[in-house]
């Protein structure tokens, strides 16, 4: 990744001391955050643990609670391990959508493409094409098809994601806003059409020496999909774990998520990321300054793609199948919810969107809709109007609070006018209000003030 | 030849349909720049109310207009035209209403915001179709026969159907009609000069906020009746028709070149042959992909569409 090559040069040893460098340094960063922000760090630190520690505290302590003193579910592992999977793929699209700027409406494509990655490379799928390759996974004698290890699946679709977020992203380079976020939005839709469609490939091609004919091949599984996929497998853990155990899903998944945030975290503070944020406040400003438009749009489309690439990959491997339904746009929509939730252009906004959201989608709902069912069958589950809440938080956060609720503070000086004084006055800058009262046809609230005559631009593509 | 001619009339027919669909897009982004998600989904809550309408007891329906192939003609036009006045004031109605609540608290905002705001109802109309009609595709039995419009003319090879006449007997009128507003009338003035300035038009004594909800009120409208000629035409809809529908009239637009209102009726009957030739000579399967690539590829190489102008940075 590029965010590396900025920083300590080449090759698996760099990156290495690369990442030992960043752990050693981890106790001493801790320590002087302790000193300046005491409050923030002993909170995210108790997050941390209750995160870290969650299978145990889950099974052991909130099922009571939730059973016995207040009748609140908890998420089970199953629904923790897609909060995981879903914060994973909200971090990749605030890559895109907030660092970058680039609203991308169809982001379920590449969760689509890393998880048929991982369901092509561990499946007995191609074995009924005659392509056999097993000998490198954790499979039986007599397998057929390709059966890869895990690990090597998640650097293969993530290498997979990113090549198709650039091919993808490279036509719309010149499109801004709205355009894009349509053209995206196609893209979203045809994807999982192809792996819905290309389950009878015929085809003939015959030029002499290039002879190819294809009968009725089944490629994708078309509506059924594609399964069983093998479960990711992970040397030693299966002494710890059973290897199909829920905790382990879960910590895998917290494993994977840990690594994206200082991924998302670096790319953020890393030379690409400050281009992201020039290309986000004024494009034109930005290439003017020397910013490599064309390579940093890209960079963003394919690094930001690359997490829904893990996410899909793992997805896949965890529950054993892929199919090309479940990759609609309700997921884009879903995870921008997320997104913008927590706060667009904030990593931990993003995490904390998708546990908030999955579990107000996967358990929280389904379980009103078990004790509306109890009482009185005949009303409406909520759980199958889900999107009419998600539609409606969309809305009401779009009016009233389009930072999100974990604002970055770069973005909610650029989206309101308060969080502008706030940043304003820690720069110790005299704050000017003139952008409240310029501010056309005369409102100046909440989400509305920062854009004056002046600033159009930077603050119209969001 | 003959199977070519037909396929090219039943794309004629739903790209009538679209028409109306997408010049409510049309308009509504020519006017403040908005890609209104929401659009196609007020076009099926049309057509379900339509549904509940027409539709007799034993399908679900409420019967308030029961109208099937064997009744008086006369009563059959006055019970459509009843229908299509109930809808389209209801859609209408819904649609400014829409405005009034997610977006235009937002006119002033980042860009992004409404188009955000109205995905988010989107879906909200989309769950009340859902609550509504149920989940599944409702359906009627045709309210026309299924005679041949030309066989009297001495034409039998070629079949064209009364409700294919029906769809364009309901589009071609408001079509013209929706031409002579925007060009002929007060209102239609002020409604191209919001389109090109809105602050100009306002120092010029435009009520801006007034042209806008009129806007929408003809969006949403001219959606309730192809909501209607849907139903009466296709005979059946579902809570998801919105997305379907909406992309294909939102493509159609954006092929015409969006703002424009005759590029887009151009663009739905395009999109309409499309949809027909691909359905019928390719695979129904590949045929929203062909449309998402005729959207990506306008977008991509032509943003101004066919019949647009030049507008810099919109793209």
């Amino acid at each position: 990744m590029s965010a590396a090559a900025d920083t300590v040069g080449t090759g698996v040893g760099g990156w290495l001391g690369y990442v030992g460098g960043t752990l050693a340094a981890i106790p001493g960063q801790y320590m002087a955050a302790l000193r300046r922000h005491r409050a923030r760090t002993i909170g995210l630190t108790i997050v941390f643990l209750a995160v870290v520690l969650y299978p145990v505290i889950g099974h052991y302590v909130l099922s009571e609670f939730s059973r016995n003193v207040f009748p609140l579910p908890y998420p089970d592992d199953t629904v923790a391990t897609f909060m995981t999977i879903f914060a994973i793929m909200a971090i990749g699209l605030n890559i895109v959508a907030g660092f970058a700027g680039l609203l991308d409406l169809g982001y379920v494509a590449f969760y689509a493409i890393g998880a048929y990655t991982a369901a092509f490379l561990a499946s007995p799928h191609f074995g009924a094409l005659g392509i056999n390759l097993t000998f490198l996974g954790h499979v039986g004698p007599g397998a057929v098809g390709i059966h890869l290890p895990y690990w090597i699946i998640v650097i293969v679709a993530v290498a997979v994601v990113a090549t198709f977020g650039a091919l993808l992203g490279a036509p719309t380079l010149r499109l801004r806003g709205d355009y894009l976020a349509i053209v995206t939005l196609g893209f979203g839709e045809i994807v999982p059409l192809f792996f819905k469609n290309l389950s009878s490939v015929t085809f003939s091609l015959n030029l002499g020496p290039i002879n190819i004919q294809l009968q009725n091949q089944n490629w994708t599984g078309g509506v059924q999909g594609i399964n069983p996929i093998d479960p990711p497998y992970l040397p030693g853990f299966d002494v710890i774990f059973d290897a199909r155990s829920g905790a382990l899903a879960v910590y895998l998944g917290l494993f994977m998520l840990g690594i994206a945030i200082l991924v998302a975290r670096n790319l953020e503070h890393s030379r690409i990321g400050r281009a992201w944020g020039a290309i986000r406040e004024d494009e034109t400003a930005a290439e003017m300054m020397g910013v490599n438009t064309v390579r940093t749009k890209l960079l963003a489309f394919a690094l930001g793609a690359s997490f829904a690439g893990v996410a899909g990959s793992f997805q896949a491997s965890y529950l054993g199948a892929s199919t090309s339904d479940f990759f609609s746009f309700s997921i884009s929509i879903l995870v921008l919810i997320m997104v913008i939730l927590g706060g667009i252009g904030n990593i931990w906004g993003a995490v904390f969107g998708a546990f908030a959201l999955t579990y107000v989608d996967k358990t929280l709902l389904p379980y009103i809709g078990q004790r509306i069912g109890d009482v009185a069958p005949s009303l409406p589950n909520p759980a199958q109007y889900n999107f009419l809440i998600f539609g409606v938080i969309l809305v009401v956060m779009m009016r009233f609070r389009p930072q999100g609720f974990l604002p970055s503070r770069q973005r909610e000086a650029e989206l309101t006018v308060s969080g502008l004084q706030d940043a304003e006055a820690e720069l110790g800058i005299p704050v000017e209000v003139d952008n409240v009262s310029i501010a056309p046809h005369g409102q100046s609230e909440i989400g509305q003030g920062a854009r004056d005559a002046e600033t159009t631009d930077e603050a119209r593509d969001l | 030849m003959d199977q070519l001619i037909q396929v090219l009339i039943i794309g004629l027919a739903n790209g009538l349909i679209f028409a109306l669909v997408a010049l409510g897009y049309t308009l509504v982004y020519g006017i403040i720049e908005l890609i209104n998600f929401a659009h196609g989904d007020v076009f099926m809550l049309g057509s379900m109310l339509a549904f509940f309408l027409v539709a007799p007891a034993s399908s679900g329906g409420w019967a308030v207009f029961p109208i099937d192939e064997g009744m008086a003609f006369p009563l059959k036009v006055a019970e459509i035209l009843a229908v299509l006045a109930i809808c389209m004031a209801m859609t209408a109605l819904l649609n400014v209403t829409i405005e009034r609540v997610a977006y235009r608290p937002l006119r002033n905002a980042p860009k992004l915001a409404p188009l955000i705001s109205a995905i988010g109802m989107s879906y909200v109309l989309q769950n009340i179709g859902l609550v509504w009609g149920g989940a599944y595709q409702r359906t009627i039995d045709s309210v026309f026969p299924a005679t041949n419009m030309l066989e009297p003319f001495g034409i039998t090879a070629i079949v064209v159907t009364p409700a294919q006449l029906f769809v364009a007997v309901v589009t071609i009128p408001l079509l013209i009609a929706l031409t002579l507003f925007v060009n002929r009338t007060r209102q239609g003035r002020a409604m191209r000069a919001t389109a090109q300035d809105p602050d100009t038009a306002g120092l010029m004594g435009v009520d801006v906020n007034r042209t806008i909800a009129i806007t929408f009120l003809i969006g949403g409208g001219l959606a309730g009746a192809a909501g209607v000629a849907q139903l009466l035409y296709n005979n059946y809809t579902v809570y998801t028709l919105g997305f379907r529908f909406g992309l294909n009239s939102f493509t159609a637009a954006v092929l015409g070149g969006i703002g424009n209102l005759q590029g887009a009726v151009l663009g739905a009957l395009v999109i309409g042959e499309v949809n027909a030739l691909s359905d019928r000579y390719l695979s129904p399967n590949w045929t929203q992909a062909i449309v998402f690539g005729v959207l990506i590829a306008i977008l991509v190489f032509r943003p101004t569409g066919l019949l647009g102008q030049q507008l810099a940075d919109r793209a």
